[in-house]
């Protein structure tokens, strides 16, 4: 007969219990106290070789030592598997300098986001957003607009600069057309401003386009005068640049304002200080600009006794590329995904 | 134009401010300088004098001007002219003026001894860009650049029969000019002519055989103002500008061939020791006189937007050399052609007090909201929806090369250019796809995932020429459901009801066959009516841009889009109850449309099914038949729905399914 003491084993198994590190280890002494061969399924063995009155109580006391040996192995093990986990989480990490994959991103084009501009900044000056035909006549091209055939003007803007289109019509040389359309149609007063591809023949290069964005304005009423243009025109530099900008009036000559004048502003990229951009003079030329000739008025059905105001004209491409500093022209029509990508 | 600053001094007995501040004023006031240069005694500004100021293309002129900014007194040179009684340049010449003439002065200049100009005349001549030839001709220049207005002296001796025509050239009639270059002559060329021959071309250049040589003795001066139309367009014609014809064609005053053709006189006697006939010819049928504008102080302050008192004004206009009567009544003398109506004065008065001196004023006007306008909201709107789906925005050139419409078969509905400014851009674009086409060639290299999209202007030669509005986009791969998936998104964001998608029935002779794979290309329509089409770009297409990948595009008339666009939209409650799903995988023909099994699916459990989504199609190449899976979203939104009626539905749907005999139901 063997002798069992069920105290020392607890005891036993309880101290190594304690002193286990891992799971694996829990495991192990686990094994040892309920495994096959384990030392639990010993003493069941012997129990019903014990004498009858023993059995009983040994049996009793045998139950309570399992029962208390699982409780201290579960709780070990939890203690352990937190413990594990905690060690696992404190050893994962994640390099975050790793360039990341590119979701497939869409880019506006940069004449879309400066345009978006430009309208929102006239259009919370009540100016309306009017566009019109790419192919013109050359009324309202041209004679609608004070220069009739043989102007000098028509030097700039015609002959060497317009394309003409077989069977008769022409590409829109200005936006300034569309002074002439609108006016036809609605009864001042009005402000207006219309952004619009227009066409000039002319030699690529990085300051030259034949196909580029112009934005006219117009805005007429009965006492619409030339301290109200320099009033909202500097505003709109001033919110379009995001800073101060000087703006200035030189005069000027087009056929179909009177006064004329360009407008000049303070450098943008060296804050007049003189640099490349500007030629060292601190100002760049910015756009055409005057009060509204009376002929225009005429030829639009309106009583120039009536109406006066102003009209004014940018370079929209221009302002773009003073906004993002691109120094060649080129780039707006070129499809070239690394320039759009950019935007 | 170059002016020589200290010539211009030597119009003031005060000191002008130094070249540079005089430049700042004038821009401010006037015209642009654009550039100062140092020449070997002083300095030259480069002006830009507009266009309608011909009075300034001269020293005397940029003078006049500068006095009135400067309120500086003008000092003018006292000279008197000595005319020979004997001779009368009456009596030697005659003068017909046919046409394209307001006024023509001449004068005869005998014993004139040609020579070298005295230093003091060539040295202003080259600071101002003028090359120095001999005496006579030196002091001609020389007058231009002093007053503005173009002379010329001719060998009178070398006129034939001592006759003078001005009239347009007849065809075939030649001259060579004073630089030895021979030009052809037509009916829209102004000359001047003797009883043989053109001498000169009006206005523009004198002729080398009438020209002034060192053997010259007499010399018949020419002073005439000719029509500025006439000359500009045998300038452009001719392709020959020169500092004569820039002046005529400007427009210049009448009045002036006078006074230039006397001073001219008076320094060719001091200078060529010649002896000045007696009189002039001068044709003058119309004399300009002095306008008369009347001028209303209240619309200067109007106009302008500011304050400005009655001195003021009248003291700006008086600088300016114009009369005023008391009742502002304004007398523009003839120089100032350009001033005719109220507002040139008023810019006049404008300019001299100052822009920069006008204070800025926002305008008062009645608090009217901008109207909305709907095709630029849709278009933004449209911008935004494909960008968030990954597109990138191009803007193409309008114009297309002659190959390229050739490529994709345009040649009847495209519209030429006159005057392209290269075969690149020969043709207005009939559409968005051949740029968008040649931008993934250029960039396929670059980049592996591309999806582009442009909106803008198309043109195309119908009964009349039409521009409309397109929208177009391409994408780089086999990609066509994708694409199919992007028009759909985009236009149930633009809330268009009811388009579908139909297979594409090409009519012979349309462009579209060369463009699109027809067996995999759709037509996109609303109410039977056509907004568009989706397909692969065709393999002819591909090779002849180079590109090796297939290309899916798209091609949409986006003024019909907007039109049918609505920003209105009715939120509809979701159901509350469990949806149940359940697959189907179903083994077809090939040639069965996915439509019509789910049409199927749809009639038979119609009121249950809530979504029916194809999430698989699997193709074996040599098997006759296909396997479509669908997942079969069952879900009510009054009440749950039991497993039960799911069930008998489904049951349902297989039963429907497999009453066709080739359509097979696969049993897990």
């Amino acid at each position: 007969m063997k002798k069992i003491n069920l105290l020392n084993f607890e005891r036993e198994i309880k101290e190594k219990i304690k002193k286990a590190q891992s799971l694996k280890e829990l495991d192990e002494i686990f094994k040892e106290a309920f495994g096959k061969d384990g030392k639990i399924k010993k003493i069941s063995k012997i129990i019903p070789t014990l004498p009858k009155e023993k059995r009983k109580i040994v049996g009793q006391q045998f139950g309570k030592v399992k029962e208390a040996l699982i409780q201290v192995f579960n709780a070990k093990a939890e203690e352990l598997r937190a413990k594990a986990e905690k060690e696992t989480e404190e050893k994962e990490w994640i390099d975050v300098t790793i360039p990341p994959p590119k979701p497939l991103v869409g880019h506006y084009h940069p004449l879309t986001l400066v345009r978006r501009k430009i309208e929102e900044i006239f259009q919370s000056m009540g100016f309306e957003v009017v566009e019109g035909p790419e192919i013109e006549d050359e009324w309202h091209n041209f004679d609608a607009l004070n220069i009739p055939p043989d102007h000098p003007a028509r030097d700039v803007l015609s002959l060497g600069k317009t394309f003409y289109l077989k069977g008769g019509g022409i590409m829109r040389s200005h936006t300034s057309s569309v002074q002439i359309r609108y006016m036809e149609k609605t009864h001042p007063p009005l402000r207006i401003i219309v952004p619009g591809r227009v066409f000039r023949l002319d030699a690529i290069d990085a300051s030259h386009e034949i196909d580029f964005w112009q934005l006219e304005g117009l805005m007429v009423g009965k006492d619409i005068s030339v301290a109200n243009f320099k009033a909202i025109i500097e505003e709109f530099l001033k919110r379009f640049f995001e800073k101060e900008i000087k703006i200035r009036l030189r005069p000027s000559y087009f056929p179909f304002t009177e006064p004329s004048f360009e407008v000049d502003i303070s450098c943008v990229l060296c804050n007049g200080k003189g640099c490349q951009v500007c030629k060292n003079s601190g100002w760049l030329e910015c756009a055409g600009a005057g009060m509204v000739h009376p002929q225009v008025y005429k030829n639009c059905g309106l009583d120039p006794r009536d109406w006066q105001g102003f009209a004014f004209g940018f370079g929209i491409n221009r302002l773009a590329m003073l906004k993002y500093k691109i120094l060649d022209i080129r780039l707006f029509n070129s499809g070239d995904l690394r320039f759009l990508s950019q935007f | 134009m170059k002016f020589f600053f200290e010539w211009v001094q030597s119009y003031f007995d005060k000191k002008l401010p130094d070249p540079e501040k005089l430049a700042e004023i004038l821009t401010m006031h006037s015209f642009e300088v654009e550039r100062i240069e140092r020449v070997k005694r002083g300095f030259v500004l480069d002006i830009d004098v507009l266009p309608n100021r011909a009075d300034c293309y001269s020293h005397f002129g940029i003078a006049r001007e500068i006095s009135t900014i400067l309120n500086f007194k003008l000092k003018t040179e006292q000279w008197r002219l000595k005319e020979d009684k004997k001779v009368k340049t009456k009596e030697l010449v005659s003068l017909n003026v046919i046409s394209g003439c307001q006024r023509y002065t001449g004068r005869i200049i005998f014993d004139v001894k040609v020579g070298e100009s005295p230093s003091w005349i060539k040295e202003r001549l080259e600071a101002c860009g003028i090359k120095p030839i001999n005496n006579v001709v030196d002091i001609t220049n020389y007058v231009m650049l002093e007053l503005g207005q173009p002379l010329h002296a001719f060998d009178f001796e070398k006129i034939e029969r001592g006759k003078i025509i001005v009239r347009f050239a007849k065809k075939g009639e030649k001259i060579l000019t004073l630089d030895d270059e021979e030009y052809e002559l037509d009916k829209d060329i102004l000359v001047i002519a003797d009883a043989k021959k053109p001498i000169a071309i009006a206005g523009i250049k004198g002729g080398k055989e009438s020209g002034i040589s060192e053997n010259t003795k007499i010399i018949l001066l020419e002073s005439a103002n000719f029509h500025p139309v006439a000359i500009r367009r045998a300038s452009i014609k001719l392709d020959l500008k020169t500092d004569a014809s820039i002046r005529f064609s400007h427009g210049l005053d009448p009045n002036l061939t006078e006074v230039a053709i006397n001073r001219a006189a008076y320094l060719i006697s001091k200078f060529c020791r010649g002896k000045i006939a007696k009189g002039t010819i001068d044709y003058y049928p119309k004399k300009v006189f002095p306008r008369k504008i009347k001028l209303e102080v209240q619309k200067v302050e109007s106009l302008l937007g500011i304050k400005i008192s009655k001195e003021k004004i009248l003291k700006i206009l008086k600088n300016l050399g114009f009369k005023v009567s008391p009742n502002f009544i304004v007398e523009v003398p003839t120089f100032r052609r350009d001033i005719a109506i109220q507002e040139d004065l008023i810019e006049e008065i404008g300019r001299i007090y100052g822009y920069a001196n006008i204070e800025r004023k926002f305008p008062t006007v009645s608090l009217i909201p901008p109207r909305k306008n709907p095709e630029i909201f849709w278009e933004n709107f449209t911008k935004d929806v494909l960008i968030s789906l990954g597109f990138t925005e191009v803007y193409n050139y309008s114009f297309l090369s002659k190959e390229d419409i050739e490529n994709f078969g345009f040649e009847r509905e495209a519209i030429e250019i006159e005057n392209p400014a290269s075969a690149f851009y020969q043709f207005l674009r009939p559409s968005l796809l051949p740029n968008l086409i040649k931008n993934i060639q250029k960039n396929q290299s670059e980049f592996k995932e591309i999806r582009i999209f442009e909106i803008g202007k198309i043109f195309k030669i119908k009964k009349e020429k039409t521009e409309k509005k397109a929208l177009a986009g391409v994408i780089l791969g086999d990609k066509f459901l994708e694409a199919k998936g992007i028009i759909d998104t985009l236009f149930k964001k633009m809330g268009i009801p009811n388009f579908y998608f139909d297979f594409y029935q090409p009519v012979p002779q349309e462009s579209k066959i060369s463009i699109w794979k027809i067996k995999k290309s759709a037509e996109i329509k609303i109410n039977s009516e056509n907004v568009g089409f989706l397909g692969e770009i065709s393999r002819e297409i591909l090779e002849k841009y180079r590109i090796k990948d297939k290309v899916v595009a798209f091609d949409l008339d986006f003024e019909k889009l907007s039109r049918l666009a609505s920003e209105e939209h009715e939120y509809e409650p979701f159901s509350p109850y469990p949806a149940i799903v359940r697959d189907i995988s179903v083994l077809v023909p090939k040639n069965v449309l996915v439509e019509e099994v789910m049409n199927v699916i749809e009639e038979s459990a119609g009121n249950l099914i809530r979504d029916i989504d194809l999430f698989d199609i699997y193709e074996e190449i040599e098997e006759e038949r296909k396997s479509l899976a669908f997942h079969i979203v069952f879900q009510l939104k009054e009440k749950a729905i039991s497993p039960e009626e799911v069930e008998e539905a489904f049951q349902k749907i297989i039963k429907n399914l497999e009453k066709n005999p080739n359509w097979e139901v696969r049993k897990k």
